[in-house]
């Protein structure tokens, strides 16, 4: 077996481990060096999964599979892990605990990257609770911190009651069809479609998955978790970990449970219409800009999860280059947001809610950057062309029209119609309203990151072309794949 | 490294500028002129080569294209006719940058102003280059968006605050007809492909259009009962554009009122970098007009109308740059002429049209400058206040003067002595007299004789009235410094000599554009197609035709010496507002009451306007009880969120639960 072809997430695992060790050596003030290994870690896997594209392989007795689909969303997590590792520089900059922030990150990465390529239940599942774990004690990170130990708590209940859902829904699955191969459970599955178990496995699947891509009801964890996170933390879980919901959805339904569809398709329909109206209707009246970008999230999970009603090849291809976007929108969104709670914290070390609106007023003149990266993500996400945000909905909406569902696409336009409503108040905050507080200088590392998922959102909607074909590869792969 | 493949540099180079000056300008002397100026330059010296090395090499065009999206693409294109224009441009520019840390040393804000500029000369420079009707269509907006910012520079004031919405509203009437004009040429050529375009080929893009003139002429379309033929359609409106931009009547009523921005701005837009992308666009698509029957008589006849109509204007004028402006739109109106005849003298228009652009330009540019260096010495344009200027600032009333002799057309005909005007103007006018001769019609030919005596008596009348005599107010002032009186001189020489030397290779060279070249047309069938008939030979006048504009511009020199210098008659008797014609003159023909007051604020205001807003009551209302009624919504929805764990779980447990059934009911309805 060629281990290049595990080489990315190899890359990772032993960064992760020596970040660990090496910070266990180190004094306090000379951590901040780790931050840098775990970025160049990131980079080299980076660089190792895109000078491999193209490959396809099956590995470890045909339980994990590289293929267009795995390659494109383990660059999605990577580009995300990249943006959360130079962000970090600066977060965990003079605390004790540094190895600990990166290390737990980068195995969430390896977790998400492994549910990308997974071909078999079980490494799923394996891997989705290994990114699940890590990302659990990220969230509580800062443990002198009530509210961030408080999104941990229940961001680790729920999750387990949705893991115990979704091993169930497994459990069914291999009951059923005798199999936890994902393709030979599609070669298998007619027993469970005429079975009215199969109804019960999927959505208990769905449970487990719909938890993590936040879908209504099961998001009642996220705008707590979010809010009271770290928002690099936040920018992981919305940006990267959603993503690993949508990817396993992605091979469990499109693929392997593809006899079923006519069930999971009406389930996906109706949580994408609960979700992107709730998100996009309670974000309205957020004062926290963590929650409201919480909101904001469920609102985009919603038209991603259209892909899954529509079912053509160009809506699949539309909602995963929506997740890519998304990707880069989010990130960055929650990055700035990073960096104006440091910039609050560090006037005021007791200030209740960093993350309040207020703070952000006249940011356009204290934090001229920060400000203009912010505006380019909520434009981005608000949908505004020449950003990845337009072309993505662009793409996913015109196919879901072109397949007959004109009434989603409706209701998804006019979704993105009152989102303008919350996304143009921060817009309004920064530079409308004045402020008496001077000019900060801006933390570096999160310029950085802001400014790479800046040039991200803008390249990929000016120049979306190769992107939206690659995206259409990937999608192809799960519509033969279960053939 | 071959100089073509940094062609891309040209608008690039500047655009940096812009970003850097509008960042760090602040921090650094004279507002970051360097910057600007480095840049500029370096696009000069890079444009100039890559023209010698067409002239040399004719066939190294540079043309490079990327793919966009789709059956778009970007991508550049460097061919005789863009350029002469990017050297003039980019040359001209500099030559105003430098001048500006001079005149701009006073002011607040000078790192936004070369900022500005800088981003303006990119944009000019971008559409120059484009080889796609689409890129051209992007940098189009681009330099209105940076004329509207740097006309109204100064928008504490609010007429210059109006001046600048003029001109973006009027220009964007010409716009939309462009635009509307690239929609109709894209929605022709895809039916041409059948809605099938191989992979690799761009169809806005300019070779591929005129390889489709044919098709286009043979698409008719039934507009108020006439057959229009669909390129006549497209190329009226890409001139409705040009008719805009380039100030031709009678969308030229931004021109005189962009004076307000600073003068070196004036010297940009009405020498350089806006008012010519007209002429350029309808230079660009040459081919397409001469295929389209009537379209190049329309570009004629507006051309010579506006070139005598803002002549008129310009005599009655008392501010110095208003003078000026007039005089541009009428320049710019021998230069759509210049492409007017065309008709009768086929790809030779594109020729002596843009020949007259680039001496205009640089005549245009230091005429603006000379009148920035009064300006900025005694600080009044109003030229009853002045007088006498010659013996306080030498250097700026000679190459003034220069520039005047330069504009008149003041030469010898049938050798190559001459002012550049001389040679670029008499070649417009001579073959006006060819069209006269070939279609018949010989307005355009009176018209455009006629406006070269006015252009001679309102140039001399200001040259009187500001530098001879003896001062008519106490206005102190001296030389300018030799950061603004250099560039003076540079562009004197250019002015004095640069026709006489050019004037052969450069009708040639340019001429040639579209034919040998990166698509070579057979103009003359063309020309069949749009019905024109081409003269045979050219060059035959009767020697009167040559002397005629000499004549008429000694007898502007002379008509105004007697009445400003030696005033042998009394103008204060003549010029009241008593006189009919005078009044009607210095009224501007009453076009401010015409369109401001009667179309703007009657017809569209207050008809359409009013008629519009009952509708948006409307829908105002509509969307007012949907945002207050999910903000409402919004707020009952957050007392979901408790905060308490236990009732999350029950969420999702209930929601499984309900999903299941859901599902089933949905199952059994459908």
């Amino acid at each position: 077996m060629n281990l290049m072809l595990v080489a990315p997430e190899l890359t990772i695992a032993v960064t992760g481990l020596a970040v660990l060790l090496i910070g266990l050596f180190l004094p306090t003030d000379s951590k901040k060096i780790l931050g840098y290994l775990a970025s160049l870690g990131v980079l080299i896997a980076l660089a190792l999964t895109v000078s491999s594209l193209g490959t396809e392989a099956l590995l470890f007795y045909n339980t994990v599979s590289i293929d267009a689909l795995s390659q494109f969303f383990k660059i999605v997590f990577l580009v995300v892990a990249l943006l959360f590792t130079i962000a970090g520089i600066k977060y965990t900059e003079g605390n004790s605990n540094t190895e600990e922030f990166f290390t737990l990150g980068l195995f969430a990465t390896i977790g998400m990257m492994f549910v990308a390529s997974a071909n078999d239940l079980m490494v799923l599942f394996v891997a989705f609770e290994l990114a699940s774990l890590a990302t659990y004690a990220l969230a509580g990170f800062e443990k002198k911190n009530i509210k961030s130990l408080e999104a941990a708590m229940k961001y680790f209940i729920i999750g387990s009651l949705s893991a115990a859902l979704m091993l169930l829904g497994i459990s069914y699955v291999y009951g059923a069809t005798g199999t936890t191969s994902i393709p030979e459970i599609a070669a298998n599955s007619a027993t469970l479609a005429s079975s009215p178990i199969g109804i019960v496995a999927v959505v208990l699947l769905l449970a487990g998955f719909g938890f993590k891509i936040a879908l209504v009801p099961f998001h009642m964890w996220a705008p707590d978790t979010y809010q009271g996170s770290p928002s690099v933390v936040s920018a992981l879980l919305a940006a990267g970990s959603k993503k690993m919901g949508i990817v396993a959805a992605l091979k469990v339904f499109v693929v392997a449970l593809i006899a079923l569809k006519a069930d999971w398709q009406i389930a996906f329909a109706i949580l994408a219409v609960i979700t992107m109206t709730y998100g996009n209707v309670v974000a309205l009246k957020q004062t926290s800009v963590k929650r409201m970008l919480a909101y904001s999230s469920l609102a985009q999970a919603g038209y991603i999860t259209m892909a899954f009603v529509v079912l053509t090849p160009i809506a699949l291809g539309g909602g995963i280059f929506y997740a890519l976007s998304h990707g880069f929108m989010k990130a960055g969104a929650f990055i700035a947001t990073a960096a104006v709670t440091y910039m609050v914290l560090s006037e005021n070390k007791d200030s209740a809610d960093p993350d309040h609106i207020e703070n952000f007023r006249g940011l356009g003149k204290r934090m001229p950057i920060t400000a203009l990266c912010m505006t380019i993500f909520v434009f981005a996400l608000a949908g505004i062309p020449l950003t990845a945000g337009y072309m993505s909905k662009f793409v996913l909406f015109s196919s879901t029209i072109q397949s007959g569902f004109v009434w989603l696409a409706v209701i998804a336009i006019l979704n993105s119609a009152i989102s303008l409503g919350y996304y143009a108040k921060i817009v309004k905050y920064m530079y409308f309203l004045p402020t008496d507080s001077e000019k900060v200088s801006e933390p570096f590392p999160y310029t950085i990151a802001m400014i790479i998922a800046a040039v991200g959102v803008l390249a990929l909607g000016f120049w979306s072309e190769p992107f939206v074909h690659w995206a259409m590869e990937a999608a192809s792969v799960l519509l033969t794949g279960g053939m | 490294m071959a100089v073509e493949n940094l062609a891309f540099l040209i608008p690039v180079l500047p655009a940096l500028a812009f970003v850097l000056t509008f960042f760090l300008g602040k921090k650094l002397p004279t507002g970051g002129a360097i910057i600007p100026i480095a840049a500029i330059a370096t696009s000069f010296i890079i444009s100039l080569l890559i023209t010698l090395n067409l002239l040399a090499n004719p066939e190294e065009v540079v043309s490079q294209s990327y793919s966009w999206f789709a059956i778009l693409n970007v991508g550049i294109l460097v061919d005789p006719l863009a350029a002469v224009m990017l050297t003039m441009v980019t040359f001209v520019s500099l030559l105003i940058h430098i001048y500006s840390t001079g005149y701009m040393s006073h002011d607040k804000a000078p790192s936004r102003y070369f900022a500005e500029t800088a981003l303006f000369t990119a944009s000019m420079l971008g559409l120059i280059l484009s080889d796609n009707i689409l890129q051209l269509f992007i940098c189009w907006e681009l330099v209105g968006v940076c004329s509207y910012l740097l006309i109204g520079f100064w928008f504490e004031k609010p007429s210059a605050a109006t001046a600048a919405k003029k001109a973006f509203l009027t220009t964007r009437i010409g716009d939309v007809m462009f635009l509307t004009g690239i929609i109709v040429l894209f929605s022709d050529l895809f039916k041409i492909f059948n809605g099938n375009v191989p992979d690799g080929v761009y169809i806005l893009r300019f070779d591929e259009i005129f390889a489709h003139i044919p098709d286009l002429a043979a698409i008719n379309a039934n507009i108020f009962g006439m057959e229009v033929s669909h390129i006549t359609l497209i190329t009226l409106l890409f001139f409705g554009g040009a008719v805009g931009k380039s100030g031709q009547f009678p969308l030229h009523v931004w021109l005189p009122d962009a004076m307000e921005g600073p003068t070196t701005v004036s010297a940009l837009i009405h020498a350089a970098t806006m008012v010519t992308a007209g002429v350029y666009l309808v230079a660009r698509t040459f081919p397409m007009f001469i295929a389209a029957p009537d379209s190049l008589m329309v570009v004629a006849y507006v051309g010579a109308f506006t070139a005598i109509f803002a002549g008129t204007m310009g005599i009655v004028m008392n501010d110095l740059k208003r003078v000026l402006a007039y005089s541009t739109v009428s320049q710019l109106g021998y230069m759509m002429l210049g492409l007017g005849v065309g008709a009768a003298v086929g790809s030779e228009a594109v020729g002596i049209a843009l020949f007259h652009l680039i001496n205009h330009a640089f005549f245009k540019a230091l005429l603006f400058l000379c009148a920035g260096s009064v300006i900025h010495a005694v600080g009044t344009h109003d030229m009853r206040q002045l007088g006498g200027v010659a013996k306080v600032m030498p250097i700026t009333a000679i190459t003034m003067i220069i520039a005047s002799l330069a504009l008149t057309g003041i030469g010898i005909p049938g050798t190559s002595i001459g002012t550049s005007g001389f040679f670029s103007k008499d070649a417009i006018i001579e073959n006006a007299y060819l069209f006269g001769e070939t279609t018949g019609t010989w307005l355009p030919y009176i018209f455009s004789i006629a406006a070269a005596l006015l252009t001679s008596i309102y140039i001399f009348r200001l040259i009187f009235m500001t530098f001879y005599g003896k001062p008519r107010t106490d206005y102190g002032g001296h030389e300018s410094p030799a950061s603004m009186t250099i560039p003076l001189s540079i562009l004197a020489l250019c002015a004095l000599v640069f026709g006489g030397l050019t004037t052969k290779t450069f009708n040639t060279f340019v001429s040639e554009t579209f034919v040998n070249n990166f698509v070579n047309m057979d103009i003359s069938s063309l020309a069949t197609l749009g019905g024109y008939h081409l003269a045979e030979h050219a060059g035959e006048e009767p020697m009167l035709i040559l002397w005629l504009p000499l004549i008429m511009a000694l007898a502007g020199l002379v008509i105004t010496f007697l009445i400003y210098g030696l005033k042998i008659v009394n103008m204060d008797k003549l010029v009241s507002r008593n006189n009919p014609i005078y009044k009607l003159l210095y009224n501007r023909y009453y076009q401010n009451s015409i369109f401001t007051n009667f179309i703007s604020v009657k017809v569209i205001y207050e008809g359409f306007a009013f008629a519009g807003r009952a509708v948006d009551r409307g829908f105002d209302w509509i969307v007012k009880w949907f945002s207050d009624f999910t903000l409402e919504a919004g707020e009952s929805l957050r007392q979901f969120q408790t905060g308490a764990v236990q009732n999350y779980a029950t969420a999702v447990i209930t929601g499984v639960s309900l999903l299941v059934i859901l599902i089933k009911v949905v199952m059994e309805v459908l």
